[in-house]
């Protein structure tokens, strides 16, 4: 008897999980603290009738609904990588992926700081998402097939385009994976890094040994005294470390981040599959911000063309709502106004935040309009 | 059936609902009916949920290739992923067997120190097991792996000698390198082993009838050692002794004993020891006095009657609490995860987040850390049984 009851409580919180996971009829996420509530609405609805379960899949108000009633967008981010998504000293969230959380609360709610940020690991991200724990999901996630089909996850267009590389003490002179033989690779569990990694080791027939970490500050611990001769991670997240790289271990200059690229990372706001207007709206507000850089549109004067001539500038007209002009994507037709006036375009949240001018020094490359040679390419606003 | 009398026709015993017996058993299968229709509720709850979401709700996914690597060398990513899950369990019970090992022989020493009429050893003793009672594992793992381990000479710095290779990558010590065709060596290494036994208990026959001394000690390991290596000599040394080799940042030949795995042994010895020895020192205590005082009467020394009186006594009272330790050892080795050690619950979770379905995997793996709990539960009570007093 003794045994079983030690079974139940083992057993229970898994598939309570799940049973959460297709709640469907608050969201989930207004109280987390409480989801015996949702187990039992779940029980309920879950073995009855085909009809009920009909209506409970397919939630008459969606996403975009709830976000409005509750007022505050709940957003996933990442709370450790400096430039992308992490707590300033004073307390507030800062980072790339934490302003787009921005850009999109500020062209649904029309107000940029309405963000809940939810910090999440690179293992519960996803899961966050299915369980409504989150509306959408900015936090340097890969837009892959497998996330994109089983995992059940829609991708909006990408915010920043990336690539896996290595980085290696300079000291080691480490020129290329060619040269890594026998080398011990720090990577961080749950991520595509771990798959990359071994292709591109394959490929070049070299052995190595693999490290895991579970969170990149064990990591960072670990490379710092010298027990994995590379770390590999997307090449944005390695400048970030390497740009807060101590000083009495050498500073920036003591690291260095091979050349080789091992994947494309092309890293993308996610939402949940089967909500296509709520996906509309995060992909919509996420390509205005693309669309006003190359309308040359920012903070400092956007004001100044919410005065243009629709007769004379009808694109720019119809993008800043003057005209009136609704898509029917269950945004307002000034909901770029909100973003460029709270937030700013893609290039302003670029300089702002991993620039060449900030400590990760990144070069715009692929992350530029498609006019300067860089992948940046909005559809037409009409 | 009912033996009770039958007087005039009334039957003393009570209608079905009244009959306690009926009750009881109506209960009883009433409460297992239940149980058994929320647990089918819950887990058609979570098939249709999962259909609903179109997550896979079946177990093929367990022979597709891994396609992550894993540390240690006989793992490569293109093996399956139950194959990942093998070298996962392989690794969690590798740990907790020596754990297991090493904290009863730390534990007992610890134990028997705590007893001690020196102050100074009692004292060390106390404040050793209150220390390392009273902080989280997971905390005293962090220390031992980041504060500790992680600040031993790097591998630049390595300590190279005695045949040992020593940097905070791992310790290399000098291991055997077996050769292909060993298998007949290995077979002679078990019949030495059957044999020393025999020589031993001849020896302890021979003491028991005449009372010579034994020496069974050395009679038993001179007959392995002989027969051993003349079997080595025979079959043309099969079995070699390789020395770590370090050159320049990589280490090869020996045994490996990667820092993770140094820092989760240590972790779990460490910590575990101190509860076994409280185990230990109760046992004892619990042991009559007048035991020892009867040893104390016949004449043995201090170590003699620890030895033949109070240990042995002391041992059957401490397996069942002793049991219940090695079991949390082997549940806590799943901390490894903290440290990178690739155990079962990180490579679980290495395998969750390359886009496998979470809830086969969590459920393999509870089955696979439940198989390991309910073996030493098992061995337990049987020691326990065959140890116990008889006829008490």
């Amino acid at each position: 008897m003794r045994r079983r009851t030690l079974l139940l409580p083992v057993l229970i919180p898994p598939i309570l999980m799940l049973a959460a996971c297709t709640g469907g009829d608050d969201g989930g996420a207004d109280d987390p603290g409480l989801p015996d509530d949702d187990l039992v609405e779940d029980i309920d609805a879950g073995p009855a009738d085909d009809d009920e379960n009909a209506t409970d899949e397919t939630p008459t108000d969606g996403t975009l609904a709830q976000v409005r009633s509750r007022g505050v967008l709940n957003c996933g981010i990442n709370g450790q990588v400096p430039g992308f998504g992490f707590v300033t000293p004073e307390g507030t969230y800062e980072g790339f992926d934490v302003e787009f959380c921005q850009v999109v609360a500020a062209a649904v709610l029309g107000d940029a700081d309405a963000v809940e940020y939810i910090e999440l690991t690179a293992e519960a991200r996803l899961t966050a998402l299915q369980a409504r724990e989150i509306d959408v999901l900015i936090r340097n996630t890969t837009w892959t097939a497998l996330r994109d089909g089983a995992e059940n996850v829609s991708f909006a267009t990408t915010t920043f385009y990336d690539g896996q590389g290595m980085m290696v003490r300079t000291d080691d002179g480490f020129s290329s994976i060619a040269d890594m033989q026998d080398t011990v690779v720090c990577t961080l569990s749950g991520t595509t890094t771990e798959l990359n990694l071994e292709s591109a080791f394959s490929a070049h027939g070299v052995d190595y040994e693999p490290l895991t970490f579970e969170d990149n500050d064990t990591l960072r611990e670990a490379f710092l005294t010298d027990r994995c001769d590379g770390w590999t991670s997307d090449k944005s997240q390695l400048a970030a470390f390497k740009a807060e790289w101590p000083t009495d271990e050498g500073g920036p200059d003591a690291l260095v981040v091979l050349d080789e690229t091992m994947s494309k990372e092309p890293l993308s706001p996610a939402t949940l599959d089967g909500d296509v207007e709520w996906f509309d709206t995060v992909n919509w507000a996420v390509i205005a911000t693309i669309q006003a850089w190359e309308f040359g549109i920012d903070s400092t004067n956007v004001d100044e063309f919410l005065a243009v001539d629709p007769e004379e500038n009808p694109d720019v007209a119809r993008f800043l709502g003057i005209d009136d002009f609704n898509p029917g994507l269950g945004l307002d037709a000034d909901f770029a106004v909100d973003i460029l006036q709270q937030v700013g375009n893609y290039q302003e949240i670029y300089e702002r935040t991993v620039g060449p001018d900030t400590a990760l020094g990144l070069e715009p490359e692929l992350n530029n309009l498609w006019t300067e040679g860089g992948l940046l390419y909005a559809p037409p606003y009409r | 059936m009912n033996t009770g009398q039958r007087t005039n026709g009334t039957d003393t015993r009570p209608p079905p609902w009244r009959d306690v017996r009926v009750l009881r058993i109506t209960v009883q299968v009433a409460f297992l009916a239940g149980v058994a229709a929320l647990l089918w509720l819950l887990a058609n709850n979570l098939v249709q949920n999962m259909q609903a979401q179109g997550m896979r709700t079946d177990f093929g996914f367990l022979g597709q290739a891994a396609g992550f690597p894993l540390a240690g060398a006989d793992f490569s990513s293109r093996d399956s992923i139950w194959a990942a899950l093998v070298v996962g369990l392989r690794n969690t019970l590798v740990v907790s067997a020596w754990g297991i090992v090493l904290a009863t022989v730390l534990g007992v020493f610890v134990g028997i120190a705590r007893l001690s009429s020196n102050w100074l050893v009692r004292k060390c003793a106390a404040a050793y097991v209150e220390a390392l009672r009273n902080i989280p594992l997971i905390v005293f793992l962090l220390f031992l792996y980041l504060a500790i381990l992680q600040q031993l000479p790097r591998i630049n710095d390595a300590i190279d000698g005695g045949g040992f290779v020593f940097s905070n990558r791992g310790l290399y010590a000098p291991w055997f390198d077996v050769d292909d065709d060993s298998g007949l060596f290995l077979g002679f290494c078990a019949v030495a082993i059957v044999l020393s036994i025999v020589v031993v208990r001849w020896r302890t026959r021979r003491f028991n009838a005449t009372g010579q001394p034994h020496h069974r000690i050395v009679w038993g390991a001179v007959t392995f050692g002989v027969v051993v290596g003349v079997a080595w000599l025979a079959l043309g040394q099969p079995v070699s002794v390789t020395l770590p080799v370090l050159d320049g940042r990589t280490v090869s030949g020996g045994y490996e004993l990667t820092v993770e795995h140094g820092a989760l042994l240590l972790g779990l010895v460490l910590y575990m020891a101190a509860f076994v020895a409280e185990i230990v020192r109760g046992s004892i205590l619990a042991v009559p006095k007048g035991q020892a005082e009867a040893a104390n009467a016949l004449g043995l020394s201090g170590a003699q009657r620890y030895r033949h009186v109070v240990l042995p006594q002391a041992l059957r009272i401490a397996i069942p609490p002793a049991g219940n330790e090695f079991i949390n050892l082997a549940k806590n080795s799943a901390l490894g995860i903290a440290i990178a050690f690739p155990e079962l619950l990180r490579v679980t979770r290495i395998a969750i987040g390359q886009g496998q379905p979470a809830p086969q995997l969590i459920g393999i793996m509870m089955l696979m850390y439940l198989a390991i709990s309910l073996t030493l539960s098992l061995i337990v009570n049987v020691l326990n049984r065959r140890l116990g007093l008889r006829g008490v």
